[in-house]
């Protein structure tokens, strides 16, 4: 126990208790009545004080009252404290991981059964909730505290705004289910300081800066948490971290599913399989291909088991989960769905001591093999393009001008093309000005800048030579660009939030630029071949053969497409004249989906792993599954997230402001005071008082 | 318990008895459960010889008895002399002992009051049967006894006992020692001797008792209390000033004290009663709210003083 004023406390004892004493002897003035005789009372008190032991207590028994009130109010003035399970603050967040490691079945409920990290979180959102202080006469305050409850995994979700009435946040917490998706806090903590009260900070020398109540954010998660250094807490928010989970929890996962087709014998497929084990044991177990549903391959492999090493900060150790990889080659020259299951050796069944089932199951789908078809538009007969495209092995390569290009087009007849590539000419502007948008497809284009793509074009550009380009991207990984020289282009300007991406820079703006929207994939270079010293450099057919491929991906010629992670959002589009559109969950009934007029749609966030299906009835594109007057394209949605498969919970959270240290307690330790309840002690002595005084005068 | 405020004494006989009960009383007579031995014929002169007609034993003859008491028939018999002895029956002295002290002034009804009624009812029951009567008034004066009135006789003195009773003014206080030392030595006769009092004797009744008894006197002890005294009415932080002494004691009056309190009056009269007991006294507790003529005709009469 504290004292915080007992200085005070003390000068009141010394002052009120002789008084009240001397008080007590000075008031008790007794009336006199006459009796016949005296002897036969004070023979009767006599034996009343030898009958009571603690007579001499019971006579004074109001003046012991008194000094015990008197007492409690001199306690109560030197405030004293003690430390008491409760809760800081008067604003409390509460955010609660619900992503997909928070379905690991390794904590233990109150009988000692296995239940889910989610589940032991909820049990400490409740704690919390139950420690939150009412409002009231010994509370001290006029209202109670408040909280609110956020539950995030890849998204942010607020299931209850502030409030102070426990029962719709008990009931907030409860409704949470658990996600299969990666987890990011940083979107959480912007929707809790979102919902921060503003106050004005009048004594702020900056007029009108603003800061809102300080919060106390609790983070009830098992700290695998990728973006948590993103995370900004205010400056004046209180962070605490509630770790659930085990740190020795076993699990093997598979964080990587990949397939390459051979580039001569595209019908022999390549299946990557990447595992991890978070244990600290060395797991053997089964790795099972499915195709389409029906069992393929299994392979038996061993992960091995977590390590730690020291990091160059002493005394640091670093922790490396156990790595593993499966490689099955199958040959398969039609598309398929694709699964990876992990089993137990020899059995049918998950592997055991396993507590994260979400990642022992991965999905892919692979069009059918094929070779790549080019359509070229060009008003340039026996460009060097030709020839750089003429060296390729593709099915078919067809060169049109711009006129047949758009009667194709408005005919229909562009989806029979990969890959488009457009030599010194773009759509025009529409009469309004508006930048001619490309058609649905793949586009390689030189020489132009096309709109609907978030690129601008400002105009000319002079000389200019390659000052950087990203050597890590897939169409620049084998070039060298130092010797090009552009010597006129258009000077392209990327329009914020586009999403663009500038893959080569000259001093005079991007050179090459990737850029997208929704069924329209393009790599960009803004100057003429024949306008830079391009043509001439052996660079260009590797880039020309290396950009090809690239987009090729998107349609056939790689193995692994539409490839998307729980959370995110399916933007796709369908071929024009799809009908009756239908989307079927993993594991629910099939819903229609309403699309755009032009084959545009949007459907997300994803909830879960496993394979999405669109299906629909009309055209086919050209990876899409037909089948009688209708067809249907696949998304496979795998959770492929280290740090969800990596299961052993964190010690602390480190954001971009502040770290919390895991505190597995359900809440935690403060001072509470404890003079409101001296003071209803009081009130308690004083009407025992009265209570005592009217029984001795009233017999 | 407290001081009667304002006491209407009694001024005559009329106010100390009233007719009704005269003539209730008339019949009644002082008994007492002894029989007093120890005057033969002969031996002593006695007013009332050859009275008595009841045989009581025989002894030997010796020189100077008087001849008319031979038992010839045992002489023809035994050719001895013997004399025959006769109980003899003197008049029955009937003494009242009255408790004038303050504290005896107390309650409602007055205690005091109700003790010069009771000896006023007795006192006229012994002189209408002609026993001698006396009245000894405990109070204060020399050697506690506040004083006198004696050897009345026949139902013409009624009048000056009621003048006598009458003319007590209670007060003070007395050693009941020495006043039943001056009772004890100046007494004259064997009989009922009848002490009303409360017997809240703060230095105690054993030794004054005890010189009472064995001197040829039937003593009957009445406590009188007053309502007040039995279950008192009084309550809270009190300062209890004795009326005779003015000691005081300060007592906060509350539930368990006044159970207490009873339970130490009950021991108390209990006390009295086994004390009188044994040593062949009558006790009798009566309140000062009970009427004179419950007492006599409820009380006595049922002990055999009056019959």
């Amino acid at each position: 126990m504290t004292w915080l004023t007992p200085w005070l406390g003390g000068v009141a004892a010394a002052v009120a208790v002789p008084l009240l004493v001397l008080l007590y002897f000075l008031k008790l003035r007794r009336r006199d009545v006459e009796v016949s005789s005296t002897f036969l009372w004070k023979k009767a008190v006599e034996d009343l004080q030898a009958n009571a032991p603690f007579q001499r207590l019971r006579r004074n028994i109001l003046l012991v009252l008194q000094l015990l009130a008197v007492a409690a109010v001199c306690i109560a003035l030197a405030q004293p404290s003690i430390k008491a399970v409760t809760v800081t603050g008067t604003r409390h967040v509460i955010l609660i991981d619900r992503s997909a490691s928070m379905s690991a079945m390794d904590e233990k409920d109150a009988r000692g059964g296995a239940v889910s990290r989610l589940d032991a979180a909820k049990q400490r959102a409740l704690g919390i909730v139950g420690a939150l202080r009412d409002g009231g006469l010994l509370s001290g305050r006029a209202s109670g505290d408040e909280a609110m409850v956020i539950t995030f995994d890849s998204q942010a979700e607020v299931r209850q705004a502030f409030t102070s009435d426990t029962a719709v946040l008990r009931a907030a917490i409860e409704g949470i289910t658990p996600g299969e998706s990666v987890t990011r806090i940083e979107e959480a903590i912007r929707l809790a300081r979102a919902h921060q009260p503003r106050r004005i900070v009048e004594d702020n020398a900056i007029e009108g800066l603003t800061a809102g109540t300080p919060l106390t954010i609790h983070v009830i998660s098992d700290g695998r948490i990728a973006d948590a250094a993103e995370a900004k807490p205010g400056p004046d928010d209180t962070l605490e971290f509630h770790r659930v989970g085990l740190t020795d929890g076993v699990n093997v996962g598979i964080v990587n599913l990949r397939a390459s087709r051979e580039y001569d014998n595209p019908s022999r497929l390549t299946v990557y399989v990447s595992l991890i084990n978070s244990g600290g044991q060395e797991r053997p177990v089964d790795v099972e291909l499915l195709i389409d549903g029906t069992s393929a391959r299994l392979k038996l492999t061993k992960v091995p088991p977590a390590t730690e090493r020291e990091s160059t900060t002493p005394g640091v150790m670093l922790r490396e989960v156990g790595r593993a990889g499966v490689v099955f080659q199958v040959d398969l020259a039609s598309g398929a769905a694709i699964e990876v299951r992990l089993r137990e050796p020899g059995t049918p069944l998950p592997p055991a001591e396993d507590v994260l089932a979400i990642d022992d199951r991965a999905f892919l789908v692979v069009p059918p093999a094929k070779r790549l078809a080019v359509l070229t538009v060009s008003r340039v007969q026996d460009s060097w393009l030709d020839v750089a495209l003429s060296g390729l092995p593709l099915s078919r390569l067809v060169k049109v001008d711009p006129a047949r290009f758009e009667q194709w087009a408005r005919e229909g007849r562009l989806g029979e093309f990969d890959v488009i590539v457009l030599e010194g000419w773009v759509p025009p502007p529409t009469a309004a000005g508006v930048p001619g948008e490309l058609p649905a497809g793949s586009y390689l284009v030189f020489g132009g800048i096309p709109g609907g793509l978030g690129l601008r074009d400002a105009g000319e550009s002079g000389l200019a030579s390659v000052l950087d380009w990203k050597r890590d991207h897939p169409v620049m990984r084998p070039l060298l660009l130092d010797r090009l020289r552009v010597l006129e282009s258009r000077r392209a300007e990327i329009e914020p939030g586009s999403g663009a991406l500038v893959v080569a820079m000259t001093s005079e703006g991007p050179a090459v630029i990737e850029a997208s929207s929704p069924g329209t994939h393009a790599i960009v270079v803004p100057f003429a071949i024949d306008k830079s010293t391009w043509a001439v450099d052996p660079s260009f057919v590797v880039f020309v053969a290396a950009s090809v491929q690239y987009l090729g991906e998107d349609v056939g010629v790689g193995a692994t497409i539409r490839d998307m992670q729980p959370g995110m959002v399916i933007t796709d589009r369908l071929p024009s004249g799809a009908e009756n559109v239908e989307v079927l969950r993993p594991g629910a009934r099939r819903a229609p989906m309403q699309v755009g007029a032009d084959g545009r749609f949007s459907f997300g966030p994803l909830p879960a792993v496993g394979v999405y299906e669109v299906s629909w009835r009309g055209p086919a594109g050209p990876t899409d599954r037909t089948s009688a007057g209708g067809a249907a394209r696949l998304y496979a949605v795998n959770l492929a997230d280290e740090h969800e498969s990596d299961i052993s919970a964190a010690d602390n959270i480190a954001t971009a402001s502040k770290d919390a240290v895991a505190n597995e307690r359900a809440s935690t330790r403060t001072d509470r005071r404890l003079w409101p309840w001296l003071l209803a002690l009081v009130l308690g002595v004083v009407m025992l008082e009265w209570f005592i005084y009217n029984r001795k005068v009233a017999i | 318990m407290l001081p009667t405020a304002s006491p209407k004494r009694p001024q005559s006989l009329e106010d100390l008895i009233d007719a009704r009960l005269v003539s209730r009383l008339g019949p009644l007579d002082i008994a007492s459960r002894k029989v007093f031995f120890g005057k033969l014929k002969g031996e002593r002169r006695s007013k009332k010889r050859g009275e008595s007609v009841e045989f009581a034993d025989h002894r030997a003859y010796v020189m100077g008895d008087d001849l008319r008491h031979i038992d010839w028939n045992i002489f023809a018999r035994l050719d001895n002399l013997f004399m025959k002895l006769f109980l003899e029956e003197e008049d029955l002295s009937l003494h009242l002992v009255i408790d004038a002290s303050a504290s005896a002034d107390c309650g409602s009804p007055s205690k005091f009051e109700f003790m010069q009624r009771a000896a006023m009812s007795l006192g006229y029951v012994g002189l209408v049967n002609l026993n001698r009567v006396a009245v000894t008034v405990m109070g204060e004066g020399e050697g506690g006894i506040a004083g006198t009135i004696r050897d009345l006789r026949g139902r013409r003195r009624t009048r000056d006992l009621a003048r006598f009773i009458c003319g007590l003014a209670p007060g003070g206080g007395f050693s009941f020692d020495e006043a039943a030392e001056r009772i004890a030595v100046s007494r004259r006769g064997k009989g009922v001797m009848m002490i009303f009092s409360d017997f809240f004797f703060k230095e105690g009744y054993e030794r004054g008792l005890r010189m009472l008894v064995g001197r040829g006197y039937d003593v009957f002890v009445v406590q009188v209390l007053s309502p007040q005294e039995i279950e008192p009415d009084i309550t809270g932080d009190l300062r209890l000033k004795d009326v005779e002494d003015g000691d005081t004691a300060e007592v906060t009056i509350t539930a368990p004290l006044l159970k207490r309190y009873r339970a130490t009056l009950g021991a108390y009269t209990g006390a009295l009663q086994k004390f009188c007991t044994a040593r062949d006294m009558n006790y009798v507790s009566v309140r000062s709210d009970t009427p004179v003529d419950a007492l006599i005709f409820d009380h006595l009469r049922a002990r055999g003083v009056v019959r």
